[in-house]
């Protein structure tokens, strides 16, 4: 059978950070020793990184939702309340040098012009390093907080979504790189055959362009997925650079994969232009008996009523109401069962890495940076260096031509006509 | 007309008997254009002119505003662009969006307070609000915001608007947002966190608001998913001249300003809003009025002078002089004229046809570098007439003797609220402005960069210290410190008769 990365004999794994202030376990803030009240300590969230980055990460990634509710005290406290991705991941910009930083944002609740500035100038400011995580919305409740009546069906949310990314990717575009002259001499700033009004006339946007922003460095800012829908796996084979997959066993992430990779080369994309990077919610320690110890312990200190907080009706479609009353006990070993188990998924290509899940913080990410990351490292599995210093160097990926470079159509900007 | 507080405090301070002078303390904002705010100020030999996008740049100006202890550093937005900026203001071209480069500069800086630009004509108040509020905890309560309604109508276009929406649209809905942000900044009281490890409890629901916000353009359940930020409502700064933008900062803003660039329009602006916070139940003192202002430092008035006469001689003109290229009578300023009105008129309109109509005589048949001749005196309209002080002002030269017209002609293109002087000269005028009660302090900008900037810090800065003007050290450690300013209560924790829950 022919595998995916037959031609790719350098195939390396790559990981993400799942980074939830108080930890992916719903007691994780309780646990001895970890932090609970970490979530707007913008230098702890940095630090956090820099142990990611030094273990050689490809990426960190900040999740996002666009409502939130008490009761999820309980069940999800690390996305009941947190800084809005976009201002941490630039703050976390400053104090890291190479890790990958991905935002999460909702196109559902985003104007195309608003987004596309906010990652172009984070892919500036990170010199290359940023990334979008696209998600269509779980939360029917985000509607109530943006005068939406209702909160679109996932057909509707899909068709928006295509629009918006492609209209993004133009608005990246708007600039050539060169538009910028600047030539003291002549006293001409801009080179306006470089620079194109996107005219983008669709059916949920009407979009003149250009960007306020240069094209970002990356050219185009890594895209991120993550869905089970036909609609997601078309939109993610299309568009992602990475899959973020939930994956609950091998044979089903096996599937999964296949069909991604399948469907991306329907798309004219080879295998190796999309990582798929399942979730690893891990607990690690030196013996496996420490490590179910702490797992155990994690489970007692979970709160055992979800219950609505006194002053609090319980409302259709809150949060937290139905999600991780009992979390799966996930991966829990030590270093070398961790490692055989990543090995044997990234070879058996049921995924290319993994997006970790630590439990608590700082124990678990940095137990796993300390113990797994050696060994996947020892094995010749994970980078011991990076090789580049952006997003799109850590998934070797070239910088996209642009869309409008050599196009004989001759868009200028717009003058003002009349103020 | 009522007189505002601080010229009675000024008038109480003569008879203190301890002739110490209890005047408002002077605040100093710094604006980041990264080519600066002449439009030739790129061109000038030296200037930078392509760190737009380099964050050593911005970075390295904010710690040394910070070092000069400045209330803040100020990141402007513009939500279109053109082609006509390559021309007038080659700063706002292409650059950086301000919420993720101010996020950027937070752990960077330690005090000075950081202000971005966003137009809620074209966002939606949920994501402003947790936009805003992170950045105050990021900057541990450095953050403001300055609200605009819309610099630029070609923004409509960007966001599949039909029409950018006239002054009532826009006031209208931004009246109802910032109202609703404070309700979100509001949601969560400052002790909804229990996080006790031992019981587990890890919030205090009741201390947890929804907003149910019902109003004529928004609908907004709530609470925001941020925690209370550390300044509760960080600061915001409003700018325009309209009657609505009068308004919204009286009853809004902590800092406020427009385009004056004569003392007479900076003393109207800052009585107006006085009178009109005060009508609002506000306490006047609140706000500061800070102007815009462009000083052109040089060691001496005379070099500043040349270096103002080299800029200008690096200000590309209409080919043809005298009428340009195109119809004089279709450029009009907007009439909420931002950030001091700094824009350079564009090309096409830099001609003797265009001077004329704002000097409201025709001067198309003068030769541009005659001299201007006494006999002007009484044919100008006012506008033109204060266009032709300004110009002697800033060169230093005189009406029948050796201000010309193309010294004229480039005072009108550049335009801007622009001083031209020495330490003493720039100093005088600072001084002046506040203690007329024109001015609580400026928004400064650098004409080019960094020399500029350089020569206000080293030079001026000092000059206003001996004068007991300006601070030499931070008193607080966030921006409504700087400014005087308490932390607001919440709403919710002032009006417990509120429903709170969902």
């Amino acid at each position: 059978m022919t595998r995916f990365s037959d031609d790719d004999p350098n195939r390396q794994l790559h990981f993400g950070l799942m980074f939830w202030a108080t930890g992916t376990h719903s007691a994780g803030w309780r646990y001895p020793g970890s932090r609970a009240d970490g979530a707007y300590d913008i230098e702890f969230i940095q630090n956090m990184t820099k142990v990611v980055e030094r273990a050689k990460f490809d990426f960190l990634f900040l999740g996002d939702r666009l409502a939130t509710d008490p009761a999820m005290a309980t069940t999800n406290p690390a996305q009941m309340s947190r800084l809005e991705p976009f201002i941490a991941g630039s703050a976390i910009a400053a104090a890291t040098t190479h890790i990958g930083i991905s935002v999460t944002a909702n196109p559902t609740y985003y104007d195309p012009f608003t987004l596309a500035r906010l990652l172009a100038s984070l892919d500036h400011l990170s010199k290359g390093r940023a990334s979008w995580n696209l998600v269509t919305g779980a939360d029917a409740i985000a509607a109530a907080n943006f005068s939406r009546d209702e909160h679109w069906e996932t057909e509707k949310r899909y068709d928006w979504a295509d629009e918006f990314v492609d209209s993004v990717r133009d608005l990246w575009d708007s600039w050539e790189d060169g538009a910028l002259l600047r030539d003291k001499e002549s006293g001409r700033f801009i080179d306006e055959s470089k620079v194109h009004a996107i005219d983008h006339h669709g059916r949920y946007f009407d979009i003149a362009g250009p960007l306020t922003v240069a094209r970002p460095p990356q050219g185009q800012v890594i895209l991120l997925h993550a869905g089970t829908s036909d609609r997601s796996r078309e939109l993610g084979a299309r568009e992602a650079d990475v899959i973020f997959a939930a994956g609950p066993n091998f044979d089903a992430a096996k599937e999964y994969y296949s069909d991604i990779k399948t469907r991306a080369a329907s798309y004219g994309r080879h295998a190796s232009e999309i990582q798929i990077l399942p979730a690893l919610q891990v607990t690690v320690a030196e013996s496996t008996a420490e490590a179910n110890r702490i797992f155990d312990r994690l489970e007692e200190l979970r709160p055992q009523v979800v219950a609505p907080v006194a002053g609090q009706k319980s409302r259709e479609g809150a949060l937290g109401q139905s999600e991780r009353a009992s979390s799966p006990r996930g991966l829990i070993g030590n270093p070398i069962e961790v490692a055989d188990y990543i090995e044997e998924w990234f070879v058996g290509e049921a995924c290319d890495g993994f997006n970790v899940f630590p439990n608590y913080v700082p124990g678990a990410v940095e137990a796993f940076a300390e113990l797994v990351i050696p060994e996947l490292q020892r094995r010749g599995l994970f980078r011991r260096e990076y090789t580049g210093t952006t997003f799109r160097d850590h998934l070797n990926l070239a910088t996209p031509p642009n869309r409008f470079a050599g196009r004989d159509r001759s868009t200028t900007l717009p003058i003002a006509a009349s103020r | 007309m009522t007189v505002s507080k601080k010229e009675t405090n000024i008038s109480d301070a003569k008879k203190n008997s301890s002739g110490e002078s209890p005047r408002r303390a002077l605040h100093l904002g710094y604006m980041y254009w990264s080519n600066g705010t002449h439009p030739a100020g790129w061109r000038y030999p030296g200037a930078e002119h392509s760190r737009a996008f380099d964050v050593d740049h911005f970075v390295g100006l904010a710690q040394r505003a910070e070092a000069a202890k400045f209330d803040f550093f100020f990141f402007g937005d513009r939500l279109a662009t053109g082609a006509e900026y390559g021309y007038t203001n080659t700063s706002v071209i292409a650059r950086l969006e301000p919420f993720t480069t101010a996020a950027y500069l937070a752990t960077l800086t330690k005090t000075i307070g950081i202000v971005v630009t966003a137009n809620p004509t074209y966002y939606e108040p949920f994501n402003l609000a947790r936009l805003t509020a992170s950045l105050d905890h990021v900057t541990k309560g450095r953050a403001s915001w300055n609200v605009v309604t819309g610099a630029d109508p070609r923004a409509a276009q960007n966001y599949s608007r039909l029409e950018h929406g006239d002054a009532n649209f826009r006031y209208d809905r931004a009246e109802e947002f910032i109202d609703l942000v404070r309700s979100l900044w509001d949601s969560w009281e400052d002790d909804a966190f229990i996080r006790n490890k031992e019981t587990g409890e890890f919030v205090d629901g009741s201390k947890i608001h929804a907003v149910n916000h019902d109003g004529k353009t928004f609908q907004v359940k709530g609470p925001l998913n941020v925690a209370r930020s550390p300044q509760g409502h960080p600061v915001i700064l409003h700018a325009g001249s309209s009657e609505r933008s009068r308004q919204f900062a009286a009853r809004e803003a902590d800092v406020a300003f427009a385009g004056v660039a004569t003392l007479t329009q900076g003393r109207q602006y800052a009585t107006e809003i006085r009178c009109r916070a005060t009508e609002s139940g506000r306490d006047p003192d609140e706000i500061s009025i800070l102007p815009g202002l462009t000083p052109l430092v040089g060691a001496t008035l005379a070099e500043a002078r040349e270096i103002y006469d080299e800029l200008n001689s690096l200000t590309i003109l209409d080919e043809d002089v005298r009428f340009g290229g195109r119809e004089p009578s279709a450029w009009t300023r907007g009439a909420e004229g931002l950030h001091g009105s700094s824009e350079g008129v564009p090309l096409g309109y830099r001609n003797l046809g265009s001077l004329s109509q704002r000097l409201g005589l025709d001067v198309t048949e003068e030769s541009i570098d005659a001299v201007v001749p006494l006999e002007i005196e009484g044919r100008l309209a006012p506008a033109g007439s204060q266009l032709v002080i300004t110009a002697t002002q800033r060169t230093g030269r005189t009406v029948g003797l050796n201000l010309t017209w193309r010294d004229v002609l480039y005072t009108y293109v550049v335009g801007g609220h622009v001083v031209v002087g020495g330490p003493t000269e720039i100093a005088d005028y600072i001084e002046s402005w506040h203690a007329a009660g024109a001015a609580d302090g400026f928004i400064i900008q650098s004409a080019f960069l960094d020399e500029q900037f350089d020569a206000f810090i080293d030079l001026v800065v000092p000059e206003l210290r001996r004068r007991g003007l300006f601070r030499s050290e931070y008193e607080g450690s966030t921006f409504r410190e700087h400014l005087g300013l308490t932390r607001p209560q919440s709403r919710f924790t002032l009006d417990q008769g509120i429903e709170v829950s969902s």
